[in-house]
């Protein structure tokens, strides 16, 4: 490790290693750090991504891909269940490997990879920052950087050191856990989504499968201070009832910021990309591909900021910028969807369910679509319906 | 590591700890896994998670509790006396 470099990213996530490898290509000295002493580990998501959209940033391979899925799955407590084609192919991934590989695509970039160091804090210079305070491997460092990518998840506190507005409100705030479970009978193409107040409040279960009769499954649900049963107990009853008596070779639990991004992403030396600037889309709370393209803008213009001599926070907004114009509308209306549908009774979404399931979904159009939200909970429409309608 | 302001060891004791009138927030480290789940919506940044090691400031708390629901184990319960 030196004691300067162009870019220093913290955090070896997706998102982090997406945006070490892109300064690293374009020839700037890049250090890409990470806390834990191995990179992937432990995992903590729901593993699914579209495939079309992983393939544009590393190419595909089987050793990290656990599942191929073409079709996703609504179902009600009740047990009545739609089956939708998805809109882009779907993978099942390995993290453990994947993380490895985009971090090893960094190394092979030329970035500089090193585990167990964590950041410990920013370095200052009056409002700007100039580099990382971290322990690396048990000694203290302080290392220079023309700019610094902060990648450090849900708990990031770097964005708090360089005085961004990263708390997520409870509001905006997915309580998560999954579980690895085996000997799961399921259709290996189908990822299922299972959606009531009595599974999941606020939020959903999912099934998705692994390979080899293995399976995620998870619970995502609001954070209600009312509430007095973690995520967990959730999943526990959720499992009891469908999959009883199955082992569970793996347990994890985590945050999720679905804010719709935070109001600021930069700073003057320093961007934030990936969960720490809450870019897991706001409705399903997905992340994987959207916090690498993260990385990636962010690292595009933080090499053109170096290349030209100006990484003050003015210049970095372009970052935001390219940010809002690929998500921007689609998040701030996910982020309205899930709102509305927070006001929906489980019956009626049980309703609504049961009436799709009844149909032949292979020939169930939009309009059809629409006449059952419509008969069940027309003021559901009023707030989804712009867009389904692509406006 | 630091000890903030004794934060462990209140957690640690956990429940059993009754003789303050203070309230504070523990941490049971049967449920904890470590996730930072927490350390995430707390507003004073009184959380500190470190491998398998995390304190709550009791000094810097403000009792505001948006982390207990926000846990996902059910770790984190309001413990002591008014």
């Amino acid at each position: 490790m030196r004691p300067d470099y162009d870019v220093v990213v913290i955090g070896a996530g997706p998102a982090g290693s997406i945006a070490a490898r892109t300064a690293a290509q374009a020839g700037l000295s890049t250090l890409l750090i990470e806390k834990r002493q191995e990179i992937g580990s432990p995992v903590r998501c729901g593993e699914a991504a579209g495939r079309d959209t992983l393939e544009k940033f590393i190419p595909l391979d089987p050793k990290w891909i656990a599942a191929e899925v073409d079709c996703y799955s609504l179902s009600n407590p009740q047990g009545d269940c739609v089956v939708l084609p998805s809109l882009e192919k779907t993978l099942v991934l390995e993290r453990k490997i994947f993380d490895r590989e985009l971090a090893h695509s960094a190394a092979k970039a030329g970035a500089e990879v090193v585990v167990k160091t964590r950041a410990t804090g920013l370095m200052r210079n009056g409002d700007g920052v100039t580099g990382v305070k971290m322990v690396a491997q048990g000694e203290p460092r302080e290392v220079h950087a023309r700019a610094v990518i902060a990648a450090d998840g849900t708990e990031s506190q770097s964005a708090r050191w360089a005085g961004l507005k990263s708390i997520p409100q409870l509001k905006d705030y997915y309580s998560a856990a999954q579980y690895l479970v085996a000997g799961v009978d399921m259709n290996p193409r189908i990822c299922q989504y299972h959606i009531g107040w009595s599974i999941a409040p606020g939020g959903y279960c999912w099934v998705f499968p692994k390979g080899d009769r293995q399976a995620n499954i998870g619970i995502v649900m609001w954070v209600d201070p009312k509430e007095t049963k973690p995520a967990i107990r959730y999943l526990d009853e959720f499992i009891a009832a469908r999959f009883p008596g199955k082992s569970v070779l793996s347990q994890v639990v985590g945050g999720i910021p679905i804010t719709n991004v935070i109001p600021e992403m930069v700073a003057d030396g320093f961007m934030v990309v990936g969960d720490a600037a809450h870019q897991s889309d706001p409705l399903t709370a997905g992340g994987i591909t959207n916090s690498m393209q993260g990385g990636q803008f962010a690292a595009e213009v933080a090499v053109e900021a170096i290349k030209s001599g100006d990484t003050s926070a003015k210049f970095l907004k372009k970052y935001e910028q390219l940010w809002d114009a690929e998500y921007g509308k689609l998040y701030r209306r996910l982020y309205r969807i899930r709102h509305a549908f927070l006001k929906v009774p489980e019956d009626k979404i049980s309703r609504m369910i049961a009436d799709a399931s009844r149909m032949d979904s292979q020939k169930m159009s939009l309009r059809d679509i629409f006449t059952i939200v419509l008969k069940t909970h027309p003021q559901l429409l009023l707030e989804v319906a712009p867009y389904f309608l692509g406006q | 590591m630091t000890d903030k302001g004794g934060g462990m060891k209140e957690a640690e004791m956990g429940p059993t700890r009754t003789s303050t009138s203070e309230l504070y927030v523990a941490v049971n480290y049967d449920h904890c896994s470590y996730c930072g789940a927490c350390v995430a919506v707390c507003p004073p940044d009184c959380i500190t998670l470190h491998d398998a090691t995390l304190i709550v400031d009791t000094e810097a708390c403000t009792l505001c509790r948006r982390c207990i629901p926000a846990c996902p184990t059910g770790a984190l319960t309001l413990e002591g006396v008014v």
